[in-house]
């Protein structure tokens, strides 16, 4: 009855338009993973792309609109509270005791000055991005090609390739380094043939422990995370398109160039950008290499909380990569929002000119049906 | 459907075989049989062995999966639950709100592992309370790593989730109580278990936060494998990390099942 | 068993009490309820249990809701759903943003009426009906159901039953379990509940899916199961929104005649129906509401609307029309230079819109009424030839029955409709 009284003497509210793109879908601009496993991790925005709307989403005033009830938002407020209070105790606080801890210290704010003109800081920060520079860019460029071959060049077991990359998600990064070890390691595999072979007394690959060495690792382990929402953007791609394309005449390789990148630019970036944040934050594949010249932020954090107990120095650094991290994150979500939404006018755009063919109205209804049946 | 011609396909599933092949499958299979061999200082390992694996699952290693597989039930089931309560109030929120939901428990995500660890650590470290040293502060730390998936993944189903579904059950005179309990969670299982999938399987492999603040009585298996590794037991680790993977797998099997049973569609 | 009817009947005739006074002011007696009662008796019932069933049923009648609420046992909620009846709509208007979907709406449905609200996509009529059943709230106005305001209620606590274009039936539940949740919800005994089900899947002719789910069902039986799911509350009001539009042709014809069964068989049921279809909205409705934009164009008797159009666009969205510009001259029209036998009741020189149906005008010149013109073209439609004649630059269509010589493209001819097949529309 507390419903009736809230209700009653609130001012009507009006509810945002229904089916108005960017309206009650755009807040999941992050990356969605409510398919099977592993894809959260690999997300993108192909989630809340076109085919987001349920059945009637064609329909002007449809199931779409909220009730817009004042009451309803403001005990939703409310029930928001117990789970906002538990992240608050095991993280927003803690969080926040982190950079309070790296201001406390006998140096103060004067702590920042002696981290920042340390070489082991500034050393830990290049090779920290520069790393993640490069690894997303490998993972990019492998993703899409791999991407490329799955979705448009399919094989017998092709489909096989997109469940392996799902379990590939669910492993542990540092099991990549560990392999690496037996492959490239000074009496790995690859070292083991070219002694057998020419009869050397030692290999020529000895990169494990280089930078080289944990870029490698990250390619091999982040490259899914591009091609997961490639391949959930390109299952989208309409192939009549293509057919179209090439029935005009396009090579394959315009036909990527024209068709396709543009269609999965916003994929791209999203995993690209996941990516990257994630490259920065990588620590597991760092430490399973040994190498001590290798020293990234999250290593630095490492070795300056446990193994030099220097908790004040561990905090600065923690929160320097925090800051890195998650003003790129935020910029990864801004991205993504925006080519989303470009994403959105893109494809009507792209299926407005598909019309002359038949796979507009087919098309559409394959939609509707689908999210009728995910809903 | 892109390239035509026979010989053009061939080439382009050359490629995908020469990068995809070495890059992914072979890491796998190589700790596959690492893990039962004695010696690897040729070409191909030697001593096929399965004394590995015996070690691996008696004595301290038993216990570190046993650890691990308590701390990922317990991070997820908690993860799930605070994930999901965020999700669905979020749903029924202004615009504002909800994007002041999703910040929050997105923030995990961009924040490093190891800062969490550290975070954790200092927090609980110091009064009003204390967990250094205990089984807890190692699931704290893998319920906020994991929380944002549950968060996203529920969330993600909500969007798609066709209002029409609430609505009618409103208009039958379902109060939102018995909607949410007979007709959004019964829709959302698929989703739910896919969640729990997930946050089980990063929390089963979880390191970064993990070596900032594991007691020595709670050591994870991922802890376990990182000892082996560094002082020099190669072999070993492979065995311990074929157990993680094998046991991580088998959990994610018997949740697809639970979900393919879930799904009426 | 005798004393469940014992129980019911009880409830009946209290419901029966609150249901006069409804109907009374409404202006139907309780008398109409009691003939159905036995109308629905024999329908449904097979058994002497059945026919208790049936007579508790709809003894309901005016009080439908009577009997809910005594299953859900509070008295509040008795008072609440006991107040069965029509739908008014009081100057809703509702706004999207910057945008008025619906604009001052005003529209009396009578208890037991079948109104159709009928026009073009993005016209406002679903908005209309959300906002009966709660889900859209007004900027302004009051939405009310019988004698109760319910502008303010959240959709559960409405009682209205709705329908909607994709059935939106719980995939996870049996059919059976789909058509008691609304019973379930509001508490209703095991017993009678299971009763009410069987009924409601009786009446839909469902009786056999009871342990199908959902997807196992064709569209057209998934459509009948959402109809029983919505009747098994017994609501006073129903809401039916483009519940056909997702069946093919053939289909959707024989749904139509099966919801002019339901209705005879509830005739106490208000019913609300949402369509783009004039054909739907002819068959089925009392009464229709003609939208467009946001607003009522015409309301009135299917016959009305399509006799005697009060406006243009219900002229033309209701059947095709031949809308003509005439002016009033001496107590008939002209239409340019062309006299015309329509009875006018306008002032000489007004201007007004002729609305001639295309299956009234005949080829030939031995009417009253008679244009000369061009063929411009001829469609042959199987049963009727439909020829498009240019008279004086306005296009006049003449559905005519199947011609075995049409007139040729290009050549003169003449058409002509009777006196009594020309509407005035007043400008």
């Amino acid at each position: 009855m507390t419903e009736r009284e809230a209700t009653g003497t609130l001012t009507p509210q009006t509810p945002a338009p229904p089916g108005v793109p960017g309206d009650d879908r755009s807040h999941d601009n992050g990356p969605n993973s409510a398919g099977p496993h592993g894809s959260g991790r690999g997300g993108g925005p192909h989630d809340n792309g076109p085919n987001s709307g349920g059945p009637n989403s064609d329909r002007p005033h449809s199931t779409r609109s909220r009730t817009g009830r004042s009451g309803h938002r403001s005990r939703a407020g409310a029930w928001a509270l117990p789970p906002i209070a538990v992240l608050g105790v095991i993280f927003l606080y803690p969080l926040a005791l982190v950079v309070k801890e790296s201001v406390t210290g006998e140096a103060g704010v004067g702590a920042y000055a002696d981290v920042f003109a340390s070489d082991a800081f500034t050393d830990a920060l290049v090779t920290t991005v520069g790393i993640a520079v490069g690894a997303t860019a490998g993972c990019v460029v492998l993703g899409f090609a791999l991407a490329l071959i799955v979705a448009f060049v399919p094989f017998p077991g092709s489909r096989g390739v997109a469940k392996f990359i799902d379990v590939f998600l669910s492993f542990p990064s540092f099991l990549i380094t560990l392999a690496l070890l037996f492959l490239y390691g000074t009496v790995g595999m690859a070292n083991g043939m070219w002694t057998d072979v020419t009869g050397a007394a030692e290999g020529p690959f000895d990169f494990l422990t280089t930078p080289w060495g944990v870029l490698l690792a990250e390619i091999t382990y982040f490259t899914p995370f591009v091609m997961r929402p490639l391949l959930a953007a390109f299952a989208q791609l309409d192939t009549a398109q293509l057919e179209a394309a090439s029935s005009l005449g396009a090579r394959p390789a315009r036909i990527v160039r024209r068709v396709i990148l543009p269609e999965a630019y916003p994929a791209l970036m999203a995993g690209g950008s996941l990516v990257l944040v994630l490259c920065l934050n990588e620590f597991a594949i760092v430490l399973f290499t040994g190498a001590k010249d290798v020293v990234t932020l999250p290593m630095l954090v490492y070795s300056k909380a446990i193994l030099e107990s220097d908790y004040v120095s561990a905090c600065v650094v923690a929160t320097v990569n925090v800051v890195i991290s998650v003003g790129l994150y935020a910029l990864y979500r801004t991205v993504t929002a925006r080519t989303t939404g470009a994403a959105r006018t893109g494809t009507s755009r792209t299926g407005r000119s598909g019309r002359s063919g038949t796979p507009r109205t087919g098309r559409t209804e394959r939609r509707g049906r689908n999210a009728g049946a995910h809903a | 459907m892109l390239v035509h011609t026979r010989k053009g396909r061939w080439t382009a599933w050359a490629v995908f075989a020469a990068l995809f092949v070495p890059l992914f499958a072979l890491p796998l299979l190589v700790i596959a049989v690492a893990s039962f061999s004695t010696n690897w200082s040729g070409a191909f390992p030697s001593g096929p062995t399965t004394g590995h694996y015996a070690a691996a699952t008696r004595g301290e290693s038993l216990a570190a999966l046993s650890v691990s597989l308590q701390t990922a039930v317990g991070a997820s089931v908690l993860a799930l639950v605070v994930g999901t309560w965020a999700a669905l109030s979020a749903s029924s929120l202004g615009r504002g709100g909800r994007r002041v939901l999703d910040a929050l428990f997105m923030l995990p995500v961009a924040v490093p592992s190891v800062v969490v660890g550290l975070a954790v650590l200092v927090a609980y470290s110091q009064p009003p309370v204390l967990l250094n040293g205990t089984r807890w502060i190692v699931i704290i730390a893998h319920t906020v790593l994991v929380t944002a998936f549950a968060y996203q993944s529920v969330s993600a189903a909500l969007t798609r989730l066709d209002p029409a579904y609430e609505q009618a059950a409103a208009s039958l005179g379902a109060r939102p109580w018995y909607v949410l309990w007979r007709v959004k969670v019964p829709l959302l299982l698929p989703s739910l278990t896919a969640a729990a999938g997930l946050c089980f399987a990063l929390s089963m492999g979880e390191l970064s936060a993990t070596m900032m603040l594991y007691p020595p009585d709670w050591m994870p298996l991922p802890v376990q494998i990182f000892a082996a590794t560094d002082r020099g037991s190669l072999f070993t680790g492979s065995a311990l990390a074929v157990v993680l993977m094998v046991t991580t797998l088998l959990v994610l099997l018997a949740v697809s099942r639970i979900r393919t049973k879930a799904s009426y569609r | 068993m005798s004393g469940a009817g014992a129980g019911t009947s009880t409830s009946a005739a209290a419901g029966t009490g609150t249901g006069a006074a409804t109907n009374a002011a409404a202006g139907t007696g309780t008398g109409t309820g009691a003939a159905t009662n036995a109308a629905a008796g024999t329908s449904t019932g097979t058994g002497t249990g059945a026919a208790t069933n049936a007579a508790a049923g709809t003894g309901t009648g005016a009080a439908t809701n009577a009997a809910a609420g005594t299953g859900t046992g509070t008295s509040t909620d008795k008072r609440k759903t006991a107040t069965a009846g029509g739908i008014r709509f009081d100057e809703v208007t509702v706004t999207y943003g910057t945008q008025t979907v619906l604009d001052t709406f005003d529209l009396t449905v009578e208890p037991g009426e079948v109104m159709a609200l009928l026009g073009p996509s993005g016209s406002g009529k679903t908005t209309a009906l959300r906002a009966v059943a709660g889900f859209v709230r007004p900027a302004s106005g009051r939405v009310w159901l019988g004698d109760r305001d319910v502008t303010d209620l959240p959709p559960y606590a409405r009682g209205v039953g709705m329908v909607v274009q994709q059935y939106a039936l719980f995939p996870h539940m049996r059919v059976a379990d789909n058509v008691a949740f609304g019973l379930k919800a509001r508490g209703t005994p095991r017993g009678e509940a299971a009763s009410r089900v069987g009924e409601a899947l009786e009446m839909t002719g469902m009786s056999a899916y009871a342990r199908r789910y959902p997807r196992e069902l064709s569209g057209g039986q998934q459509q009948r199961v959402a109809i029983a799911r919505a009747l098994a509350i017994r609501p006073g009001v129903l809401l039916l929104d483009e519940p056909l539009s997702a069946l093919d042709a053939r289909l959707r014809s024989g749904m139509l005649a099966e919801l002019a069964r339901l209705h005879r068989e509830l005739p106490e049921v208000t019913v609300l129906y949402v369509t783009h279809d004039q054909v739907e909205a002819l068959t089925l409705a009392d009464r229709i509401a003609v939208m467009d934009s946001a607003r009522i164009q015409g309301v009135g008797t299917p016959h009305e609307l399509y006799r005697a159009p009060r406006d243009t666009f219900t002229a033309s969205f209701v059947g095709n029309a031949n809308l003509l510009p005439v002016t009033a001259a001496s107590g008939t029209v002209r239409f340019g230079d062309i006299p015309l036998r329509v009875a006018s009741p306008l002032p000489d020189g007004a201007s007004a819109t002729l609305c001639v149906r295309p299956h009234r005008v005949a080829l030939g010149d031995t009417g009253p009424n008679v244009l000369r013109g061009t063929v411009t073209s001829v469609q042959w439609r199987g049963a009727t030839h439909r020829v498009v004649v240019d008279v004086d630059g306005h296009e006049v269509l003449a559905d005519c029955p199947e011609l075995a010589t049409p007139p040729a493209v290009g050549r003169p001819v003449a058409v002509s409709f009777a006196e009594e097949d020309g509407a005035l529309i007043h400008d």
